[in-house]
């Protein structure tokens, strides 16, 4: 845990970075805080520039033009052991030891042999995977191979922990095993950046998100704020009756059929307090009538179609 | 620097426990043997049994025949079918010649032809049917005037004239047989030429640049020289392949993103160059004592048992030879490596790299056959200028050494222009690799690279 950092100080603070390779431009004009322990979701489509972002936070790659500051400090290679990154191209060797294997992963961020020892076998445990310790990579499923790579990353309790596209392939059970460790290490005072293109997930587990798109920051904000700055007026309904009321476009300007109800959007200068008066004394016979919060992921597909 | 060990300590440990290293140890000075003298020996053995040869005698009197006839079928020692590198390593000439002469298969059965009558025409097409039914292999036409023309010409005729070795022991034998013959037609008595044209034996001795004698030459002086080219050229071809392995897995498996995530990729990749160099080192240093207890214990404990040793001579090799060995073949190994992992950067599998690196096996491959002009003049400009390329320089460099050792000022450039060389390659290799380790799904290409060059 870090002692200067308060909840609220930047840990990552990205400066009007741009990335160029050759003529295609992969991150352009970039900027955003990310705060000490809290959850930051970096998300975006395929190709957004989410993970050359992320190869420049943890140094692999240096912006052509801006700034990065981490905890305070203009990165050096000797940040680097004060992150965490499980990248989404992973891997390990397939014929190395798995306990030989988190040891030298360990040692690589400057942790002592022997301490390293103790926490490979504590995180195997963790993880259910104490008897998988003296095999050899090959030998295990995909899912086990996943919670492994999760271990070098959190091995060396990073003050900063970056994890891409984290639980794509695992199964529920280890998706949950996962994600408890994460929100164990937040409310540790860590911070965790988290990229995906998989929104269920990262609106369950983020506290802040920034949506790149084509290179550029499309939104950014509190999983609250950006819903409320999104607050269009949807409604979900079941009922029986009332056809004229829905079909009236002054009131209503789309309406969506699912197989338990409706989905209507309201016109612009109709109130959902308007539309239930009308409902009522139409005469129908509600079931259910409620404000439907717009989802991540149809924030995500409107700001992302928009940009088309 | 600690993450610098790390990375050679995985190399290292990981590489010395696998199979392939133990087996490639033991099995290593055995294929060593096999790849150098048994070439050698193949090309000398005739498999399939005796050569049939007719002779057509046109001498007034069939008067060579027998002559030809008995040296043909006689085995001695005159026989200049020497077999190169497999014969010389038999130290003891007279044991040679024996061996030889079993091995080169050099057995005929010979047969007179009566012409009785018929012209040398008809005679050679029954000879040449002959030939068709495999009832023979070839035959000899001596014209009537061979024993006083000395301008006149013996045909042969064969079904497989391209086999040299047996040609040339005929020709060989038949001339033997034809000079003994004119000197009898001179009046010369037999016992005396016997005695007149024994071989003469030529015993060298080494001088050294401070002119001191060394002891009798072998033969086996060159063998070794040959032996360590070798060894110079297939320990970096095969740790050089080892380098290779190990950057495409790093990259097919994408674990190089969270190495770069905790080391600098420069540190990364020295660190694994030098964790395989050890792995070669060892393997080369687990030969040489071997080669030592061989030559200190192996050949007196033979003796004693009884064992005929004979004229075996293991070399002696001076203690400065290892030293020199040691830094011609990590100057070696850093060279060609360093291209391995430029190649490794840029290729997705290790199919792909093992093309790309063709170009790389033929420098090496042309540096071992520049060894034999070397070691026949190891001080002529040549051997001075090859000695000097850096691609060439750990194999020729060393032949030198071994076999004429140059003045001192010639070793230590050579080092020097190959270190410069190692410098430049590593630059340029570690800016190839920290790009092109993270570009996945297809071969890199060359302005590909050359802007990753200039980017890094």
């Amino acid at each position: 845990m870090q002692g200067e950092m308060t909840n609220n100080s930047a840990t990552v603070v990205i400066d009007h970075i741009t990335k160029r390779f050759g003529d295609f431009t992969a991150v352009n004009d970039l900027s955003l805080a990310v705060h000490g322990g809290r959850i930051f979701g970096l998300i975006g489509p395929n190709g957004a520039g989410k993970t050359t972002t992320i190869r420049m936070i943890v140094n692999i790659t240096a912006p052509d033009s801006g700034r990065i500051t981490l905890f305070g400090q203009q990165i050096t290679p000797e940040l680097q052991d004060r992150i965490g990154y499980l990248p989404e191209e992973r891997g390990l060797y397939k014929k190395m030891k798995v306990g030989d294997q988190l040891k030298f992963f360990a040692e690589l961020k400057s942790v002592g042999a022997k301490e390293a020892e103790k926490r490979v076998d504590r995180w195997l445990e963790r993880l259910k995977l104490t008897e998988w310790k003296g095999k050899k990579s090959n030998d295990l499923s995909k899912g086990m191979q996943q919670k492994i790579q999760f271990i070098t990353a959190v091995i060396h309790e990073p003050d900063l922990l970056i994890l891409d596209e984290p639980f794509s392939g695992l199964d529920p059970v280890n998706v949950e095993l996962l994600k408890e460790i994460v929100l164990d290490l937040k409310s540790s005072g860590k911070t965790i950046i988290f990229s995906t293109h998989q929104m269920e997930v990262a609106e369950k587990i983020c506290d802040d998100i920034c949506l790149i798109n084509r290179s550029r920051k499309v939104l950014e904000g509190s999983i609250r704020e950006v819903k409320r700055g999104f607050g269009r007026n949807a409604v979900g309904l079941r009922l029986t009756g009332g056809e004229e009321v829905l079909t009236d476009q002054s009131l209503i300007s789309t309406v969506a059929r699912h197989s338990d109800g409706l989905e209507v959007l309201l016109a612009a200068g109709t109130s959902a307090q308007q539309l239930l008066s009308r409902l009522v004394s139409s005469g129908a016979s509600i079931e259910k009538f409620e404000m439907i919060e717009p989802s991540l992921h149809d924030i995500f597909i409107q700001k992302v179609t928009e940009a088309v | 620097m600690r993450k610098l060990l790390a990375v050679i300590k995985r190399e290292y440990v990981q590489r010395v426990r696998t199979k392939f290293f133990v087996i490639m140890t033991v099995l290593g000075p055995l294929m060593l043997v096999i790849f150098t003298i048994v070439p050698g020996l193949l090309f000398s053995i005739k498999v399939g049994g005796d050569t049939r040869i007719a002779i057509v005698d046109q001498t007034d009197g069939v008067r060579v025949y027998e002559s030809i006839k008995r040296s043909l079928l006689r085995k001695d020692r005159g026989d200049e079918n020497d077999t190169g590198v497999a014969g010389s390593l038999n130290a003891n000439t007279t044991d040679r010649a024996a061996q030889v002469g079993k091995t080169s298969g050099g057995s005929f059965q010979v047969e007179q032809v009566n012409a009785a009558g018929r012209s040398l025409d008809d005679v050679r097409r029954e000879l040449n049917d002959r030939i068709g039914r495999d009832e023979l292999d070839g035959y000899l036409v001596l014209p009537p005037d061979i024993l006083r023309n000395s301008e006149s010409k013996t045909s042969y005729y064969g079904r497989n004239v391209g086999d040299v070795i047996t040609r040339g022991q005929i020709e060989d034998r038949l001339n033997r047989a034809i000079r003994r013959e004119r000197l009898v037609a001179q009046g010369v008595r037999e016992q005396d030429i016997e005695d007149l044209s024994k071989q003469v034996d030529l015993v060298a001795y080494s001088v050294n640049e401070k002119g001191q004698e060394g002891a009798k030459d072998t033969g086996a002086g060159f063998v070794m020289v040959f032996v360590i080219a070798f060894l110079i050229y297939i320990s970096v071809l095969m740790y050089g392949q080892v380098v290779l392995g190990a950057i495409v897995e790093e990259k097919e498996t994408r674990i190089a993103e969270i190495l770069f995530s905790s080391l600098r990729s420069s540190t990364l990749m020295v660190g694994k160059l030098i964790g395989v160099s050890l792995v070669a080192l060892t393997q080369l240093g687990i030969w040489t004592l071997a080669f030592a207890m061989l030559s200190l214990y192996g050949i007196g404990m033979l003796a004693s048992q009884g064992v005929n040793v004979g004229d075996v001579v293991i070399p002696q090799l001076p203690g400065s030879f290892f030293v020199y060995f040691f830094l011609f073949f990590v100057l070696g190994y850093f060279i060609y490596a360093s291209i391995y992992v430029l190649i490794g950067s840029m290729v997705t599998t290790a199919q792909e790299g093992g093309q790309l690196a063709m170009p790389v096996v033929f420098l090496l491959v042309a540096g071992l056959y520049m060894a034999f002009p070397v070691i026949r003049a190891p001080n002529s400009s040549f051997a001075f200028w090859v000695s000097m390329l850096p691609f060439f320089a750990p194999i020729t460099m060393i032949v030198r050494i071994v076999s004429q050792t140059p003045p001192l000022w010639q070793i230590v450039l050579s080092l020097a222009i190959g270190a410069g060389t190692v410098v430049l390659l590593l630059w340029l290799a570690s800016r190839i690799y920290r790009v092109g380790m993270l570009m996945y799904g297809k071969r890199a290409t060359i302005p590909e690279v050359m802007r990753w060059v200039r980017q890094s």
